[in-house]
């Protein structure tokens, strides 16, 4: 399910938590890490990953979307 | 329990609902005379609404040729827009404010024009001339944000506002709650613009997901519950819109294929959209919306947009131009494994939504040259009013809400006075699904309002299937009583479905009182088929006294304002 982040390049900055405008991310502060808490409710629009400082997110559709 | 929540009051002379595209260039007109203005929305400014994954055209006349004037561009709006648009609104909310936007955009650092300085236009959806300038619009959003922050602006961020503060004469505010830590928020302003899009989420989705959507997901018709709650005037409500996306992804860039050149064909192969209009593919969109559907209908799917002809150039452009309208376009082609250079692009019905019927007008608030609602104090931008959509009008008209709420605050000169009882009430009502006992969750409530709203007030509707949808919506809101929220996102989503039941059911009274057929499938009575002039107008609808009201505005085409 989108988005996919790649944790080996986040430096867990927050900025996807921070943009998501339907909050889908939700930064862990404890984990130090973003967690995709309400995968079903993204909107594909790309935002987290055009502001991502470390190019760590890719876009992956589920397969409803693709058949 | 709720007095475990915690509660702050603010006091702003303009007070902006929704921070999207509309509501963010309101900021500006605002903040440039020198108030105090607050915006509050879900998102945060920077990202937030129907642009946040960007956008790529923006509809203006630049006076280069005689269909490239303001008179050919409302000569334009009355023909693809008749009847649902007020030629009067339109110039004061686009042509009088368009030339001072077109010089905003360069001035917040997103230009319309490309890397050689020249502006690219194109041609599509009804147009007499190539209106629609191509440009990248990724940066759109940013932009805007980072000029509201410089002037000043004080942003409530995630933070759903669920009801307006009426003192019985004039709004002076509203109250709502922050969805991530659950602090209520009470908002006293002097004047109040409401901009939070059109509904969707409203209507069955081909793909089973309800969020994903065309428009902006969150957008559920906040604003125009809001609204109706305090007596202002809806119009244009019974429109239903929808479009023509690839199959499986609800994205924009309809305009961009066919701006470019795309043609729509069927499974034979055959172009057909002349058979349906005269422009063919360059027909209005609800008649491609129309075409497409009917094609399906009889054997004739599937159907697809064929753009294997264009030049390299142009498929280059076309391709850079998918990405910059939704920035994930550009990856779902990739990943369906599309190469449209080499095939051509199987394309569907959109899900529908509560918006306007066309490019150039909206559904919603009712607005006049000013902006204003028909309730002093309450003003309204962008899609959720019934003279504005898409970025022209929302840039515009935005813009000059914004300016106008400032003047009526700077002219302001009543105590805001706020009933401490009234706001007890609500702060319990928004709570509530917090402490309800039960299990009823949002997503069931809703998927069943798509279900209802699809088969009885969709593309095809009758007398009978609207009063069904009525009396289904209405059983659906003593369901909703039971709704639980598990956390503050989820009440956010409870607040949500209990606007979708509203606005599907004031969508139904408003189709009743239409007893025509108007823009192809966007209303489409299958008891009345015909398109009458005595139509050419709007239903207007509003609550007195706990009652439906409704109302006729005949609107004239006669001549350009
Ligand atoms: C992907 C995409 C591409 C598009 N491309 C183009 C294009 O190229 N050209 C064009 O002309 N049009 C385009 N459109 C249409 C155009 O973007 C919209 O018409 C326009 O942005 C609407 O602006 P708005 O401010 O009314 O709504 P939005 O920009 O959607 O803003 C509404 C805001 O209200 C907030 N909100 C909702 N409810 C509440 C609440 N209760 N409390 C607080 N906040 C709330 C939301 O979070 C949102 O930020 C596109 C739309 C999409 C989705």
């Amino acid at each position: 399910m989108p988005p996919n982040i790649d944790m080996d390049r986040c430096s867990g900055c927050g900025m996807c938590d921070k943009i998501c405008p339907l909050d889908v991310i939700h930064f862990d502060s404890e984990k130090n890490m973003p967690i995709v808490k309400y995968a079903d409710e993204c909107w594909h629009c790309g935002s987290c990953r055009l502001e991502c400082p470390m190019g760590a997110i890719k876009i992956f559709f589920p397969v409803e979307m693709l058949y | 329990m709720i007095g475990n929540i915690r509660e702050y009051e603010f006091e702003t002379d303009v007070l902006i609902v929704g921070g999207g595209l509309a509501g963010n260039n309101a900021a500006l007109g605002a903040l440039e005379k020198n108030v105090k203005v607050i915006v509050a929305d879900k998102g945060t400014l920077e990202r937030c609404g129907a642009t946040a994954g960007g956008v790529d055209h923006f509809m203006a006349y630049l006076n280069t040729g005689p269909w490239d004037t303001r008179e050919a561009y409302l000569s334009y709006v009355a023909k693809i827009a008749r009847g649902a648009v007020d030629l009067k609104v339109q110039d004061a909310v686009f042509c009088k404010e368009l030339e001072a936007a077109l010089e905003r955009m360069e001035k917040i650092g997103c230009t319309l024009k490309q890397s050689d300085g020249k502006y690219l236009r194109t041609q599509s959806l009804g147009q007499p001339g190539p209106y629609f300038i191509n440009f990248n619009g990724k940066n759109l959003k940013p932009a805007l944000a980072k000029e509201a922050r410089r002037l000043g602006v004080f942003a409530l961020e995630r933070c759903m506002m669920t009801d307006l503060l009426y003192d019985g004469e004039r709004v002076i505010g509203a109250v709502g709650f922050n969805i991530r830590t659950g602090d209520f928020y009470i908002v006293k302003a002097k004047a109040t613009i409401l901009a939070t899009g059109c509904t969707t989420r409203l209507f069955h989705n081909p793909t089973g997901l309800p969020f994903n959507t065309w428009q902006c997901p969150q957008n559920t018709g906040a604003a125009q519950v809001m609204a109706y709650k305090v007596g202002a005037k809806l119009a244009n409500m019974e429109y239903m819109r929808i479009t023509v996306v690839p199959k499986g992804f609800s994205a924009a860039g309809l305009n961009a294929l066919m701006g470019m050149g795309g043609r729509l064909i069927n499974a034979y192969g055959e172009e057909f959209m002349a058979k349906y209009h005269p422009m063919g593919n360059k027909a209005p969109r609800s008649m491609l919306v129309y075409a497409v559907m009917k094609e399906i209908q009889m054997g004739n799917g599937p159907i697809y947009i064929d753009c294997t002809h264009l030049s390299e150039a142009d498929l280059n452009h076309l391709k850079r131009t998918l990405g910059y309208d939704k920035d994930t376009l550009p990856d779902f082609l990739e990943q369906k494994g599309v190469d449209l250079s080499k095939e051509p692009l199987e394309v569907m019905y959109s899900e529908g939504m509560q918006a306007g019927p066309s490019e150039v007008c909206g559904s919603g608030i009712m607005i006049d040259e000013r902006t204003s609602s028909s309730i002093e104090g309450l003003f309204a931008c962008g899609d959720c009013t019934d003279q504005m959509r898409c970025v022209h009008l929302c840039t515009t008209g935005g813009y000059l809400s914004g300016k106008v709420a400032a003047e009526y605050a700077k002219n302001y000169s009543h105590p805001i006075r706020v009933d401490k009882k009234e706001i007890q009430r609500l702060k319990e009502a928004i709570y509530r699904p917090l402490w309800v006992t039960g299990n009823l969750d949002h997503k069931t409530v809703e998927n069943v309002i798509r279900r209802v709203m699809w088969e009885y007030a969709g593309p095809v509707r009758n007398e009978k299937s609207l009063n069904l949808a009525i009396d289904k919506l209405q059983s659906l809101k003593e369901e909703a009583q039971a709704l639980k929220a598990k956390d503050f996102h989820e009440l956010m989503r409870v607040h949500e479905t209990n606007q979708l039941i509203d606005i599907g059911t004031i969508m139904c009274h408003a189709s009743l009182e239409r007893k025509e057929t108007r823009f192809g499938i966007f209303h489409f009575r299958s008891d009345y088929p015909e398109t009458k002039e005595e139509f050419e107008g709007e239903i207007v609808i509003f609550q007195k006294d706990g009652k439906v009201v409704k109302e006729f505005k005949k609107l004239s085409y006669d001549k350009i304002p």
